[in-house]
């Protein structure tokens, strides 16, 4: 029997919708502080589930006092002096600077598929081989690229290439094949050349969805980065997660978590709003 | 009679494996200034066509040759307007009329001189006359193409086929997307702007009215057999008198390209046959 729609045309207006989207996170969090509330009540010592006084002192510490393995500050520095000695800021410090190699040697994997999708000699050379390596779990050769280049910074970044590389190569090649044919040859009629087309027309039209491309892949980057820096690193955010899950730092470790979410947030937003700046005419479907 | 411009030298063209044909022993001479309409039903190799003589494919056998030279590549000798992407859409409409010009006299680096700047205040200016010869109003310049209708970005693709002044212009079914007033709207500036410019056209369409309206000589291609490729089963040219009886001249294009090929008899339409058709 038939019943019709009942639950494709009935859409939410628009408070309903705001009040939906923020439910989730309204839930996890009465969820986690009911269950903090409970265990320090059995044990005031509790430092699992710390209570939110305890991570905003956590916090507060990472974010103006230096790490322990580090000189003690000017303590009658300000605020923001206390904050650029602190060991969150060099942490953060330390992996957006890996971060931005990573993004910056993401570069040429873009114009490899970009040349790949238009040059078909470009094609039959590096095709097979990144379908290949698109394939292999990055995080495996770990040990392979810590005997090879050694355990500092070459190898992580090494590592988030290899392991997003590939991924960005095959969806520029994708993206440039998806170009229509008949713009190719119209900008050939127009008295373009190779590189005219592949830079001035190709790559111009698919850069947006590039960028939309990178911008999915950001937390595999975050992801690679993190394990390299877990592994074999003096400093970082994730350096520092895993050594406070050592002594059991959860009211570190969690305003960290959030912290390195935020951060994410905030470039994946200012990548979006860069792109729509850059591209007014593009319109993501 | 001016020499052939644009000459088929019995083109053949197969595609995939086992081969299958959709163009036979075309043999075609197009002379300078000509509006050829090439006319046929859907999949009978017109765009094929189209696009050997572009350079944009190349023929299993026989040979294209425009002034008596093979082009193997698409160059700006000949302009494209296809039914769709014809427009760039990351760029304005002055800058897809531009485009060409720009691409042309400067390099990507070339572009930060105080010289480039300077030419491309004097392409704007021929720009925007296309635009006003198309049909275009100023405040259109600045528009991305997806915030224009169907029938405006044909008129900005082809005042930026125009703006490089091809010899020849190659339309594929470029009117076939538009409404039917749009469209007799776009067929009348087209043919106004051949009249004016003596440019060579070679117009593509499944449209007999269409073909009829707008070409100084309507080439027919069809099957003889779904085995063969198509041939060049009509050849007409048009003169006044041939289109005193449009009914009966849409009829018998109509027979011609659907392959119900009848004996020509184009004295009876007071036309001229170019070819031995069929």
């Amino acid at each position: 029997m038939s019943v019709g729609s009942l639950l494709i045309y009935a859409k939410p207006g628009r408070s309903t919708t705001l009040a939906l989207s923020w439910a989730l996170f309204a839930l996890g969090i009465a969820a986690y502080f009911y269950v903090a509330h409970a265990r320090h009540l059995e044990n005031p010592e509790e430092r699992v589930t710390p209570s939110l006084a305890q991570m905003a002192a956590g916090m507060l510490n990472a974010a103006l006092q230096p790490a322990e393995d580090e000189e003690a500050p000017d303590v009658d520095g300000t605020i923001a002096q206390r904050f650029l000695g602190s060991m969150l800021w060099k942490d953060t410090l330390a992996t957006g600077r890996r971060f931005v190699y990573a993004m910056l040697l993401l570069i040429p994997a873009v114009l490899l598929g970009l040349h790949m999708g238009l040059f078909p000699y470009v094609g039959a050379v590096f095709l097979r081989s990144f379908l290949f390596f698109d394939k292999i779990v990055a995080l495996s050769l770990l040990p392979v690229l810590f005997i090879a280049f050694g355990i500092d910074e070459l190898s992580k970044i090494i590592l988030i290439v290899i392991g997003v590389g590939p991924t960005i190569v095959l969806d520029t090649f994708n993206l440039t094949r998806g170009v229509p044919g008949e713009q190719v040859v119209k900008a050939f009629t127009l008295g373009a050349g190779d590189f005219a087309v592949a830079y001035r027309v190709v790559l111009k039209q698919i850069l947006p969805r590039v960028l939309n491309s990178i911008r999915l892949n950001l937390k595999a980057v975050m992801l690679f980065l993190f394990a390299g820096e877990m592994i074999a690193s003096t400093d970082g955010l994730a350096y520092r997660i895993a050594l406070l899950r050592r002594h059991m730092g959860m009211d570190v470790i969690i305003p960290y978590v959030l912290w390195v979410a935020l951060l994410l947030f905030l470039v994946d937003l200012g990548m979006r709003h860069a792109n729509r700046l850059l591209h007014p005419w593009f319109h993501e479907t | 009679m001016s020499a052939a411009m644009i000459h088929f030298d019995n083109v053949g063209m197969t595609y995939g494996s086992p081969a299958r044909p959709v163009l036979e022993s075309i043999a075609l001479e197009i002379r300078q200034g000509e509006f050829v309409c090439v006319l046929g039903q859907t999949g009978c190799g017109k765009s094929t066509l189209l696009r050997l003589l572009l350079g944009a494919e190349r023929p299993t056998s026989g040979r294209v040759l425009i002034d008596g030279r093979e082009h193997r590549h698409p160059d700006r000798s000949r302009g494209y307007v296809p039914q769709r992407y014809s427009l760039f859409p990351d760029k304005t409409v002055l800058d897809n009329i531009t485009f060409g010009p720009e691409v042309s006299e400067f390099s990507l680096l070339a572009r930060w001189t105080p010289n480039f700047y300077r030419r491309r205040r004097e392409l704007r200016a021929v720009a925007f006359e296309y635009l006003r010869r198309t049909g275009l109003r100023e405040a259109d310049a600045w528009k991305y193409p997806d915030q224009l209708s169907g029938g405006m970005q044909q008129r900005v693709a082809i005042a930026q086929a125009l703006m490089t002044e091809p010899r020849i212009l190659l339309m594929d079914e470029a009117f076939s997307a538009l409404d039917p007033g749009t469209r007799r709207e776009m067929q009348e500036m087209i043919h106004g702007l051949w009249q004016s410019l003596g440019t060579t056209v070679l117009f593509v369409t499944h449209n007999t009215h269409e073909a009829l309206r707008m070409g100084s000589r309507i080439v027919v291609l069809a099957k003889e057999t779904p085995d063969h490729g198509s041939r060049v089963v009509r050849d007409l040219e048009m003169t006044e008198t041939s289109r005193d009886d449009p009914a009966e001249l849409v009829r018998r294009l109509e027979e011609a390209s659907e392959g119900r090929l009848l004996k020509p008899s184009p004295a009876r339409f007071g036309l001229k046959s170019r070819a031995a058709a069929v």
